[in-house]
């Protein structure tokens, strides 16, 4: 390949406004999370096709796990008429790519995609451009294809890029108005696709966080909390100090960390640390009754959807249903514990770390340490996993302070233990709902109350609104203490949201007598939602019967990010041991760009979603996390997945929308639904197999 | 001093009690082997040791003396893929790809002793390996694929 620094390239380079479209809404995640990093320039280089023919694409996105190195390389080989093996992928490094917020809500297709194609389209026509200029003939008779400008007609003249680049430097603006490839002549995109960076996970030669390793670094063990807010009071290093091995403990406030020549030995040193500390909160003796907290301490209420009169419709009803919906803390435990390695070159610092926000992660180093931006680069390599849990990197701070004061490179790599525990967690919740409804399963009123744990309230808003016709309708949201830090999950709340109201449908289905996907589909005039539905429950060969018919057979539905899924589950009960057999889940996130991508997110989704639902649940004391590690913490396993299969019902002219998210909100409520059609027990709290117990 | 041969490497490990996937990685900079929990419950450092799997992080240099070592980085053949790991190359058997090594170390053990697994004998001697990414429905096609093709090729 050639040089990949887009800075230095030869050929033709593509620049373009950093922010691509709006900036997202007030409410989102996305600002309330993380507004402190900015774009340091206006315009970046988002392409160049070099002067050999191939191309690379910059983007600030990261890639930990949902292909997007291979979407972005699809949509830029489609519009330039390349292969895709053509095209590299430049991400996640802030010294190469756009500034970019960070890789959550998926909105790297949407957004950054449709930059890299806009890019990609510019580039075309200017290579048009050159060879007109070139066989001297009007534009308009000329066609990219495969690497090359083509004249129509037999006989016709023809140059590859590589001819028409040679000895160029040229640069062109990116048109925002630049007609895009329609989908007739997608030649890569909307068709199944292999990962462009498969080889390289098969082989071991791709490298993550923990991975990295540069001379003269030293291996650092950190001091960690014995429960969420703790203040370190006072820590004895003599002992460490004197372990083999260790170089010296470097103290930094209530950072301490033992710094040795590896990583057993500064784990050694760590291990004889004595420190003593100041705990917050609860004693660690008595255990919260957290439902009870949820709701007792819920504050803020903020209504995310409202019409006509719930209260007075009630009593118009011909049948009315209320119940409460518990949902524990989960943990992310991505397979790759967090890690960095941080060097000082004078004042210049680089951090290779395995966050979801690398320009943020940056923003927060310089902000520390008091230097510009410009002498902080921050390096994603690959990212093991982190489905929300990578967006704050604590450990790139402990490494880059630790490297400081040491004056040497310094690694951190977190344990299991510590990364599950030094963590955040999707939220606990407690969700109440009452509805209205008429003889024939038609609702007449709704009323969703959420008291979603921690100070994050855009986590438990996403996903509360219901899709169904209702007239009548009230829905809140409320912020309630939480004992446990709370952060980013697949979804955000958006899954815990769908579990209470789909599992809700089914209860209405059962009082009426009704079959569930009727009565669901009684309810839905939107069209998206309806199709889904209608897809997933024909491909699984769903038979309409009242619930519980024994078949051990659920459905859900649920959006996301703008994308639409509809979830079938098939399972059996055997004592407290739920077997889920067989899923169909159909999922329209408009354009496709891979759809073999996109299934595979969705089957992820669904064995993720699974684990929520019937075994994972985060047990503490005080501040204290119980089972941070997989003894006592149960993910699935090859023994617990069940048969996935995706239907992809998109339509190609409509816009991409994301596909790693939407397909866990439906799935706990399908399982739960399952199982109250196999066994008639409805359960209103997960994980359902602690509850079968 | 522990002598180890490592992908037909003979190396000198200095200490008998180092940590052997520690010593994978760090010493032997063979960071295709990963660390997943370090307890010996999810198969991300599984290596094999004279053909058989093992979780090189519950384990120590002395432990594997004189055993032949294969990582991750020891099963292609001049640049050309093993047909385990081609299979999950084809059928996109990956997320994040951080389990990746362990579930294909893991599977060619499998296939090293099980010329025909059932899906049933794949599911089980893959189900002390996790992917928190879930794509294990494309790791068993995989692997059946590479039954498959290993079987072809064996013919
Ligand atoms: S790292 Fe060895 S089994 Fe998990
Ligand atoms: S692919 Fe990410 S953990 Fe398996």
């Amino acid at each position: 390949m050639s040089d990949r620094n887009a800075a230095t390239a030869a050929g033709l380079r593509i620049t373009g406004d950093v922010h691509t479209g709006p900036p997202p809404a007030r409410t989102s995640y996305a600002r309330a999370a993380y507004a402190n990093t900015a774009p340091d320039a206006t315009k970046a280089t988002w392409l160049v096709v070099h002067a050999d023919g191939t191309a690379t694409a910059y983007a600030g996105k990261v890639e930990y796990g949902q292909g997007i190195r291979t979407g972005l390389a699809i949509e830029v080989a489609d519009e330039l008429r390349l292969p895709v093996a053509a095209v590299e992928v430049v991400l996640g490094d802030t010294e190469l790519v756009p500034w970019d917020m960070g890789t959550f809500g998926s909105q790297s297709t949407a957004r950054v995609g449709l930059q890299l194609r806009k890019a990609a389209a510019t580039a075309r026509e200017a290579l048009l451009e050159l060879a007109a200029d070139r066989f001297d003939l009007p534009a308009g008779g000329l066609r990219a294809e495969a690497g090359r400008v083509k004249a129509d007609g037999d006989g016709g003249r023809s140059a590859t890029y590589a001819e028409l680049l040679a000895g160029q430097s040229v640069e062109r603006e990116l048109a925002d108005d630049v007609a895009l490839m329609p989908p007739a002549g997608f030649t890569q995109m909307a068709r199944p696709q292999r990962r462009i960076d498969a080889d390289a996970r098969v082989t071991g030669a791709a490298v993550y966080a923990r991975d990295v390793m540069v001379d003269g670094m030293l291996f650092a063990a950190v001091l960690r909390w014995p429960a969420a807010g703790a203040r370190l009071r006072d820590v004895d290093t003599s002992t460490a100090e004197r372990m083999p091995g260790v170089a010296r403990v470097v103290r930094d406030g209530h950072l301490v960390g033992v710094l040795a020549d590896s990583d057993e030995h500064a784990a050694a040193g760590v291990a004889v640390l004595r420190a003593q500390w100041d705990e917050p909160g609860e004693s660690p003796a008595t255990p919260v009754d957290l439902p009870a907290l949820l709701v007792e301490s819920g504050r803020d209420p903020y209504v995310t959807q409202e019409a006509g009169a719930p209260e007075d419709a009630f009593r118009g009803a011909a049948g009315v249903l209320e119940a409460t919906y518990f949902i524990p803390y989960v943990s992310n435990a991505p397979m790759e514990p967090r890690a960095a390695v941080a060097r000082w070159d004078g004042d210049r610092l680089t951090v290779w770390a395995g966050t979801q926000r690398p320009f943020g992660i940056r923003s927060e180093l310089a902000q520390r340490f008091g230097i510009e931006e410009s002498a902080v680069r921050v390096i994603a390599p690959e990212i093991g996993g982190g489905f929300g849990s990578k967006s704050p990197y604590p450990v790139a701070h402990e490494a880059a302070r630790l490297a400081r004061i040491a004056g040497c490179p310094v690694r951190v790599a977190y344990t299991r233990a510590e990364d599950m525990a030094y963590a955040t967690f999707r939220p606990a919740a407690l969700i109440t709902i009452k509805s209205g409804f008429m003889s024939d399963g038609k609702l007449v009123a709704w009323r969703f109350e959420g008291y979603h744990a921690g100070d994050r309230p855009f986590l438990g808003r996403r996903g509360s609104e219901t899709p169904y016709d209702v007239p009548h309708v009230k829905v809140t949201t409320y912020t309630s203490d939480s004992p446990l830090p709370t952060g980013s999950y697949r979804s955000l709340g958006a899954a815990v949201n769908h579990f209470a109201r789909e599992s809700h449908m089914d209860e209405i289905a059962a009082a009426v007598g009704i079959d569930t996907v009727e009565l669901r589909l009684r309810n839905l005039s939107d069209a998206r939602f309806r199709r889904v539905l209608e897809r997933a429950a024909a491909a699984h060969g769903w038979s309409a019967e009242a619930p519980p018919s024994k078949r051990g057979q659920g459905v859900a539905i649920g959006i996301d990010v703008g994308s639409y899924c509809a979830t079938v589950a098939q399972l059996d009960v055997q004592g407290s041991e739920v077997r889920v057999e067989r899923v169909t889940a159909a999922l329209d996130c408009g354009l496709t760009v891979n759809p073999d991508g996109a299934r595979n997110q969705v089957e992820g989704s669904v064995v993720m979603g699974m684990g929520t639902a019937l075994y994972e649940a985060i047990d503490f004391r005080g501040g204290r996390v119980l089972n941070a590690g997989f003894t006592r913490y149960r993910v699935p396993r090859s023994s617990d997945a069940p048969a996935v299969q995706v239907e992809l019902v998109g339509d190609d002219d409509t816009p991409s929308t994301g596909a790693g998210e939407p397909g866990i909100v439906p799935i706990a409520a399908a399982i739960a639904n399952a199982v109250f059609d196999r066994t008639g027990t409805r359960l209103r709290e997960l994980p359902l197999q602690r509850v079968l117990r | 001093m522990v002598t180890l041969q490592i992908n037909g490497q003979t190396r000198d490990a200095p200490d008998a009690a180092r940590n052997l996937l520690s010593y994978i990685r760090f010493d032997a900079r063979l960071t295709g082997t990963k660390y997943g929990c370090g307890e010996g419950l999810c198969g991300a450092c599984t290596v094999l040791v004279d053909g058989q799997p093992l979780r090189a992080c519950t384990t120590t240099v002395g432990a594997v003396a004189g055993g032949a070592i294969t990582t991750v980085e020891g099963l292609a053949r001049d640049g050309v893929l093993h047909p385990v790991q081609q299979a999950f190359v084809e059928e996109s058997a990956m997320q994040c790809g951080y389990c990746i090594p362990g579930f294909i170390m893991t599977s060619v053990a499998l296939l090293g002793r099980e010329q025909r697994p059932t899906r049933g004998q794949i599911r089980e001697a893959l189900s002390l390996n996790m992917c928190r990414c879930g794509t294990y429905q494309r790791i068993l096609d995989a692997v059946e694929k590479a039954a498959q093709a290993t079987e072809g090729a064996a013919r």
